[in-house]
């Protein structure tokens, strides 16, 4: 009885050469690849993707699932004796004409194939995009855009070629950073003295601040009101939190202390009658 | 139950394992520990340290027969955990001649850990530091390829029994000049996290290290290893996973 379904089938012709066997078999070869290929890329998420970077993870996931799913498509045109010879010049004219029309779907595209490879940034990085003013972690490159999320917990979708094409900065490829603050003292007190106080406070009462190398104190300017100084210290690369905001909390109540005056801007006014 | 360690450091918990039956408090420099039993099965912690940091925690336990160990642990944790590298500058430059050894004892900045008793197992609870200041960071190279470390200003020792109660150990170094000409040494950066810690009473010793000066080809490196100490003091339990090779070459600087 089977037997005789298959030879009915194999009977059935729906154009040319191509019957209803034939389909069922190539249908047959498509669906048992779609399996085969999820099941590969289920125990590559289980047994390898832990052991890898998550973009990489990702990727290769993603070629292992496709790859089947194509050799099961050639697997199933040629179970239908399909000339794919034909559908290649075809496809390629077709090619062209979409890839005038995707011209930046295909560059970006394109752009994601190069961020895998060239990695100048990797998931988790804290990045920094001077040129679109956007800041934050990166969360993905994926196979058309980046997302990013900002320090203010929004996401934010970057399309791959601008992503590509703009000035990258990490702020978490080096071991430490260095924060900065600029304050002024009067002329009245004692440039050492204030370095000194400022120095001391610093290395007291903030714990993450680096003491090799040692905070830096630069006079940066004779200004109008006030003799300026340029503060840097060093930190490790994920304490910024724990530096930058609170380095001028720190120097202003190390010159309080010390009664060192911070001035206000001032205008020195002569009268010329006296 | 242990007591007060009665010694020159007088008020002072001595470092080791204490049964919680009730209530305990324990004093260390500039710290102060309850431990308070609130239920049949469940006890309060409460911690307050040398910077007025408070740290409050519930422990539910299976029996109200439990312990706790107080002891020494390598100084990584404060104020956070970010390395396994200890930067110790010495107050004394030490010269050492062409194809010359010497072995040094040298005061270095301990944390300390609270540990949950578990059968045989030691379940981490909190750790303190009693003084701040030996907890900062320095960076041994440059920032953009040196490595983090944690940095103490320290002093030599005279032997393992110089240990400054809940503030620092002793740490042995073995240094050993094979180059043919004579070097400076004024710092020692390795990776801490194969050294352990042994107690006694209220005070700590620490595995040593042999930093070896060698030259390589045309370069001048420095080869540090670390050397278990033979002693009967109570060796500490692990804080930290151990994560850092015993072994580090570093370039002569």
């Amino acid at each position: 009885m089977p037997l005789e379904l298959l030879q009915n089938l194999s009977e059935m012709q729906i154009v040319g050469d191509l019957t209803v066997l034939s389909l069922l078999i190539g249908g047959i070869i498509m669906a048992g690849g779609v399996i085969i290929a999820k099941i590969a890329k289920l125990l590559f998420h289980k047994y390898y993707a832990p052991t890898l970077p998550k973009d990489t993870a990702k990727n290769l996931s993603k070629l292992i699932y496709f790859g089947i799913i194509v050799i099961s498509f050639l697997g199933f045109t040629s179970s239908q004796g399909i000339d794919l010879s034909g559908i290649m010049v075809a496809g390629g004219i077709f090619a062209v004409v979409i890839g005038f029309a995707t011209q930046s779907v295909v560059s970006n595209l394109i752009s994601g194939v190069f961020l895998i490879f060239e990695k100048p940034a990797k998931h988790g990085d804290t990045i920094e995009l001077p040129d679109m003013g956007i800041s934050g972690t990166l969360l993905d490159i994926g196979t058309f855009s980046s997302k990013i999320r900002k320090f203010d917990g929004t996401v934010i979708r970057i399309p791959n070629e601008k992503f590509f094409t703009s000035n990258i900065r990490s702020l978490t490829i080096s071991t430490v950073r260095r924060a900065d603050a600029m304050v002024g003292i009067s002329y009245k007190d004692d440039i050492e003295n204030a370095i000194s106080v400022i120095k001391n406070e610093i290395l007291v009462t903030m714990p993450f601040i680096l003491h090799v190398p040692e905070p830096e104190f630069r006079v940066e300017e004779l200004g109008d009101s006030s003799v300026n100084i340029q503060v840097l210290v060093w930190h490790p690369r994920d304490d910024w939190s724990q530096a930058q905001p609170i380095l001028l909390t720190t120097i202003k109540r190390a010159l309080d202390k010390e009664g060192i005056e911070i001035p206000f801007p001032q205008r020195v006014i002569w009268d010329a009658k006296n | 139950m242990k007591i007060m360690n009665n010694t020159s450091e007088n008020t002072f918990s001595s470092y080791g394992i204490y049964d919680l039956n009730d209530n305990l408090e324990l004093s260390l420099p500039n710290t102060e520990i309850k431990f308070q039993q609130i239920s049949d099965n469940a006890f309060s912690y409460f911690r307050e340290d040398s910077e007025g940091n408070i740290v409050e925690k519930m422990i539910p336990v299976k029996s109200s027969e439990i312990k706790i160990e107080l002891a020494p642990i390598r100084p990584l944790n404060h104020p956070a955990r970010r390395t396994g590298y200890v930067f110790l500058k010495f107050d004394k430059e030490i010269y050492l001649s062409e194809n010359s050894a010497a072995s040094i004892f040298v005061h270095c900045p301990i944390e300390i850990g609270i540990f949950l008793i578990n059968g045989s197992n030691r379940e981490s609870l909190d750790w303190i530091t009693c003084n701040s200041m030996n907890s900062r960071f320095g960076l041994y190279g440059s920032p953009d390829t040196g490595t983090l470390c944690k940095y103490s200003k320290v002093s030599l020792a005279t032997d393992y029994s110089d240990s400054i109660p809940y503030i620092e150990g002793v740490l042995k170094i073995i240094i050993e000049n094979t180059l043919s000409s004579g070097q400076t040494i004024d710092k020692v950066v390795f990776p801490m996290t194969d050294n352990s810690l042994y107690y006694e009473d209220s005070k700590t010793i620490i595995d040593g290290i042999k930093i070896t000066l060698k030259k390589r080809a045309v370069v001048h490196i420095v080869d540090v290893k670390t050397i278990a100490v033979e002693t009967d003091w109570t060796k500490s339990p692990t804080w930290e996973d151990t994560t850092v090779g015993t072994s580090v070459e570093m370039e002569l600087d």
